[in-house]
C-alpha cells in the first residue's frame, strides 16, 4: 500500500493556494479579474449564499448517493448556466429563480423531504442553472477570467461543504434542531428575495 | 493564455526562476497538469509513476518546437475546450487504461507546450525560462503523483472527482468568456 506523505502534501496545496494570489497581484491590473475578485463574488451575495448553503444541507438530509453527487455535479451545471449567460442567450426569470431556489431548498430540509434522486438533481440543477446565469453575466472583462472562474467555482464548492458539515450536524444530539433552525433561517431569507424578485 | 501567455513574471531570480513561477501564474497550465495527475491518479498506479516522467518530456519537446514557430499560436478556445474535457473526464470517473491515458496526456502537453513556446518566442531568456517551467512541473506532478497515489478511500476518491468537476466548471465558463471577448 503506497504511503502518504501528509506534510508534502500539505505544503503542495498550501503553495497552489497561495500562487494563484500572486498571478493576481503581478499579471491583472485590472480590478475585477481576479483569483480574489472570483473568491469573493459568490459571497457578496447573500440570495447566492443562501441557496449555495442549502443545497449542501439537502445534500446531507438525502444522504449518499446523492450527497456525493450533488458537490460533483453541481459545478458543472452551474458553469453551463454562466456558459448561456456568457453567450447572451437569455432564460426567463433568473431572478425569481434565484430567489425560490433558497425558499424551495430550504423547505424541503426543513420538512426532511427525500425524493428520488433523479428528481431532486433535476430540482438541483434547474437552480443551479438560474444562479450559474447570473453570475456569467456578470463576468468581468480582464486578462485572469480563468482565474477568477476557478475562484468563483471553489467558493460556491466551499459553500456546499459547509452547507455538508452543518448537515451532518444532524447526528449529534440536538443537531437536528439545529439544522431545522438554520434552514428555517434559509427559507426565510428566500423568502423575503422572492417578495422583492416578484414586485 | 490570453495576455499573461505573452509575458513572464519577473521573479528578481534570473529568466530559470521567472520560468518556474510561471506554471504556478499561469492557470491554464498549471490546470492542465493537475487535471492530468488527477486522472492519473484515478487511472492507477502505472499512470502515476509513468506521468511526472512523460509530462516535462513531452512539455519541452513541444515548446523547443513552439520557440521556432514564427508566430504566436492563438488557441485558446481548444485549449480550454481540451482542460474541460480533461477535468470532466475526472468528474466523471472515468479510467483510462494506460495506452489511452499516457499518449493523451502527452499530446495535450505537446500542444500546450507549442503555445507557451510561441509565445515566448523572441523573449530573452525563453529557453531557459521554459526549461524551468518544465522543472517545475516535474516537480509538481512527481509531489502529487507519489503523495496522492492509489488506492483511494472513499472521501479522497471524491475529492479527486470534484476537483475535476471544479477545472471543468472553470473551462465552461472561461470558453463563454472567451466567446464574449475574442482575442
Amino acid at each position: 500500500m503506497a504511503r502518504t506523505n501528509w506534510p508534502w502534501t500539505l505544503l503542495a496545496c498550501v503553495a497552489l493556494a497561495l500562487a494563484p494570489m500572486a498571478a493576481w497581484a503581478h499579471a491583472d491590473p485590472h480590478p475585477g479579474g481576479g483569483f480574489v475578485a472570483g473568491l469573493l463574488h459568490p459571497i457578496s451575495g447573500l440570495d447566492h449564499v443562501v441557496a449555495m448553503v442549502a443545497v449542501g444541507l439537502w445534500g446531507a438530509v438525502l444522504d449518499p448517493p446523492a450527497l456525493w453527487v450533488l458537490p460533483v455535479a453541481f459545478p458543472m451545471v452551474m458553469a453551463f448556466g454562466g456558459l448561456l449567460g456568457l453567450l447572451g442567450i437569455p432564460i426567463p426569470g433568473v431572478e425569481i429563480g434565484i430567489a425560490a431556489s433558497g425558499l424551495v431548498m430550504g423547505l424541503m430540509v426543513l420538512f426532511e423531504l427525500k425524493p428520488p434522486l433523479w428528481l431532486a438533481a433535476l430540482i438541483v440543477a434547474a437552480f443551479a442553472v438560474f444562479h450559474g446565469h447570473a453570475h456569467g453575466a456578470e463576468l468581468p472583462a480582464g486578462s485572469n477570467a480563468l482565474l477568477y472562474s476557478l475562484a468563483f467555482v471553489i467558493a460556491t464548492g466551499l459553500l456546499h461543504l459547509l452547507g455538508i458539515l452543518l448537515g451532518e450536524t444532524r447526528r449529534w444530539p440536538g443537531g437536528r434542531r439545529f439544522v431545522q433552525g438554520a434552514v428555517g433561517v434559509v427559507a426565510l431569507i428566500g423568502l423575503l428575495f422572492l417578495e422583492q424578485a416578484l414586485r | 493564455m490570453i495576455a499573461p501567455f505573452a509575458h513572464l513574471y519577473a521573479t528578481g531570480f534570473g529568466p530559470w526562476a521567472d520560468g518556474m513561477a510561471r506554471l504556478f501564474l499561469e492557470p491554464t497550465e498549471l490546470l492542465l497538469v493537475i487535471g492530468l495527475v488527477l486522472l492519473a491518479l484515478q487511472a492507477g498506479k502505472t499512470c502515476c509513476d509513468r506521468l511526472p516522467v512523460l509530462l516535462p518530456v513531452a512539455w519541452s519537446l513541444g515548446a523547443l518546437i513552439g520557440l521556432t514557430l514564427p508566430s504566436e499560436l492563438l488557441l485558446a478556445l481548444p485549449c480550454t475546450a481540451l482542460l474541460g474535457m480533461v477535468g470532466l473526464l475526472v468528474a466523471l470517473d472515468v479510467r483510462l487504461r494506460p495506452v489511452l491515458l499516457l499518449p493523451l496526456a502527452a499530446a495535450l502537453a505537446l500542444l500546450f507546450a507549442l503555445v507557451a513556446g510561441s509565445a515566448l518566442a523572441g523573449h530573452p531568456g525563453a529557453l531557459a525560462a521554459l526549461l524551468g517551467e518544465t522543472v517545475a512541473m516535474a516537480v509538481v506532478s512527481t509531489l502529487l503523483c507519489q503523495s496522492l497515489a492509489p488506492p483511494h478511500p472513499r472521501w479522497r476518491a471524491l475529492g479527486l472527482r470534484v476537483g475535476g468537476s471544479w477545472i471543468t466548471a472553470a473551462a465552461l465558463l472561461m470558453l463563454g468568456w472567451l466567446v464574449r471577448h475574442p482575442q
